[in-house]
């Protein structure tokens, strides 16, 4: 009896040390802005958390077993729309801000309809060709979108809160707060799916889908569900990105910001739908901003791929970093012995 | 009806797309991978062809051979020490796709990041009455023509091209008849390799040279072997042909739109028949 109440204490005792100690984590990362308002440091950490959505994004459009390599036009179909809609038609942020939510959703279920059905490099090549689609017209269509000129946005209104405003013109803070706020909600709502019954139904689907087509279920309508859902969330990311960045550029969301976002997806691990993404994007994103100040060119792709590629080369079975953190609390910190993970290292 | 010099130079592209195309479905058939790093190929083959021609003084043809057997030397490091040791084919997949960056970033380190230009090594044209084409031009094409011919004449008539056809169709039987797949594979990522790079030296002399040279062939490589057919050689000359002419025939009617024309075919082909035009039927 004592035996098994030890057992259930020690069990519970290692969920909830990990869980804690990233509730520490997410709260020191909350506090920033009080110990130092550097811009450099602030936009790192923002456009980790905007990049980390769309991440998240991928992450999810993978668990149902689709490899998209057009992620990025979703930030760019997010960021026109919001621009286009403040600029040329004078919305103002707030409304566009979801509004790009919203066209980036929709426009992600209509495709996703047509194109989903197409599966592995089919899809990928698909998804590959739409993302340019989107980049060529959002680069040619001069009347509407400036081509490589870029649209200047202009910063969310001020909001009063009483005593003080939140004013997003005057610094990074209310940015940084707002970004952390929706790649909070996407991780939540993200992680929330994967635990419930409709992302399981995401990993049958792509596990075996034979399996799951004889079971009853749609592989249509769970791809069409996921694809929709990182299509709002990516949306809402771009428009963000092209509020805080006061400009948007086609260049900035081409085939090669979805293959970044694919590696950040994968290298921070795609076993759990937040956590690896959040991860893999805040240590690439970073990585590749400090090396890009470092003024040399060619350094910083260099030494990107060269760390993906370490990384995929020696991580254990090559499941990105978020697994470290597994690792590292069941090797160092409870020093289990018969951990799974160790046994099948051979093959 | 666009003018003959357009399709002359819808051709000259075909024949780099071919080429491109025919190396990436030959390592795609043996090791099943897609190698997204094809286009870096081409691109350090126009490097090196440029250094051997500039810097060292070599003729040109020997320039091609000499960046040939460097790229392929590459390739098969890559394939040894990098892509064989990460397990998993999604994390192949995206180890090429990341390898693309650093050979990027090495050559933009050592070459800089501007534009040079290669001296036209044939110049003066062929006129034909109607419409003239540049020596340069013809060369492309006769030299792809020899290539391909070289490359058939392998496959179809010599050992090596047997065990290569049937270790695409049948791995395993392949290897129980003693042809050791894992030493064919290095041999098929050489060859592919070396495909890329002359690729990448034969136009040298035709567009300007950076680094970032290699990403759209690649991509080009990539549509025309997936409409063509997944793991199909035919499929992979057809697809390379179509791209080519489609990109400079459809650009004379309507300029930039031309890339959009040509995605939306790909996306269109794809979706009608997913297996591509000469693939084997999905099940």
């Amino acid at each position: 009896m004592i035996h098994f109440f030890k057992t259930i204490y020690l069990m519970d005792y290692k969920n909830f040390v990990p869980k804690i100690v990233i509730g520490i984590v997410v709260f020191l990362i909350l506090l920033v802005p009080v110990f130092t308002q550097h811009v450099v440091i602030l936009s790192m950490l923002i456009m980790s958390g905007l990049w980390a959505i769309a991440a998240m994004g991928f992450t999810l459009v993978l668990r149902t077993g689709q490899f998209s390599l057009g992620q990025a036009a979703f930030m760019a179909l997010g960021g026109y729309a919001s621009a286009i809609l403040t600029v040329h038609l004078d919305w103002p942020f707030w409304p566009s801000f979801f509004a790009a939510g919203l066209i980036s959703g929709i426009i992600a279920c209509l495709i996703g309809m047509v194109v989903l059905r197409v599966g592995g490099i089919y899809f990928s090549i698909i998804t590959l060709a739409l993302g340019e689609i989107v980049r060529i017209i959002a680069q040619n269509w001069e009347d509407v979108t400036r081509g490589s000129r870029g649209l200047i946005t202009s910063p969310p209104p001020t909001i009063p809160m009483g005593f003080f405003e939140i004013n997003f013109a005057a610094s990074n803070v209310p940015y940084f707060y707002f970004t952390f706020l929706l790649a909070g909600i996407t991780g939540l709502i993200f992680w929330r799916m994967g635990e419930s019954s409709i992302g399981r139904a995401f990993a049958g689907v792509s596990l075996n889908k034979d399996l799951a087509e004889h079971e009853g279920m749609s592989l249509m309508k769970y791809r069409v569900i996921a694809f929709t859902i990182a299509g709002i969330f990516t949306g809402l990311a771009g428009s963000l990105y092209a509020h805080f960045l006061s400009v948007i550029t086609p260049n900035v969301f081409g085939l090669w910001q979805s293959i970044q976002i694919m590696i950040m997806s994968i290298v921070g691990g795609i076993s759990s739908l937040a956590g690896g993404p959040v991860i893999g994007a805040m240590l690439l994103y970073s990585l590749g901003e400090y090396l890009s100040r470092l003024q040399t060119p060619g350094l910083q792709p260099l030494l990107f791929g060269g760390v993906v590629v370490l990384v995929l080369l020696f991580l254990p079975k090559g499941t990105g970093m978020v697994d470290l953190w597994e690792r590292f609390w069941k090797k160092i910190v409870w020093r289990e012995e018969d951990w799974l993970g160790d046994n099948d290292d051979e093959d | 009806m666009p003018p003959a010099g357009i399709w002359i130079d819808g051709l000259a592209q075909s024949c780099i797309y071919v080429t491109m195309a025919f190396g990436m479905v030959l390592v795609f058939s043996i090791l099943g991978i897609l190698n997204w790093t094809h286009g870096q190929f081409f691109m350090l083959g126009s490097i090196i062809v440029y250094y051997a021609v500039t810097a060292w003084g070599i003729p040109f043809p020997i320039g091609i051979l000499i960046s040939g057997l460097l790229v392929a030397a590459l390739g098969v490091l890559i394939k040894k020490g990098i892509l064989d040791r990460v397990k998993g084919d999604l994390y192949v997949g995206v180890v090429t796709l990341a390898l693309i960056f650093a050979l990027e970033g090495a050559a933009s380190m050592l070459f800089g990041m501007e534009d040079r230009g290669l001296a036209i090594v044939l110049p003066g044209v062929l006129d034909l009455g109607a419409f003239s084409i540049s020596y340069q031009k013809v060369a492309v094409i006769l030299f792809t023509l020899v290539v391909m011919t070289i490359m058939y004449v392998v496959l179809n008539y010599t050992k090596t091209g047997l065990a290569i056809r049937a270790a695409a169709q049948q791995p395993q039987a392949a290897s129980l008849y003693g042809v050791s797949v894992q030493k064919l594979s290095l041999e098929v990522m050489a060859i592919g390799c070396a495909l890329a790079a002359i690729a990448g030296c034969i136009v040298a002399p035709l567009y300007p040279i950076n680094p970032f040279i290699g990403r759209t062939p690649m991509i080009m490589a990539l549509l025309a072997i997936v409409i063509g057919g997944l793991g199909s050689l035919t499929g992979a000359i057809v697809g390379g042909l179509i791209l080519g002419f489609l990109n400079s025939v459809i650009a004379y009617y309507v300029s930039y739109l031309s890339e959009v024309v040509l995605f939306a075919l790909v996306i269109l082909i794809l979706l009608v028949r997913p297996q591509g035009l000469f693939g084997e039927p999905l099940k």
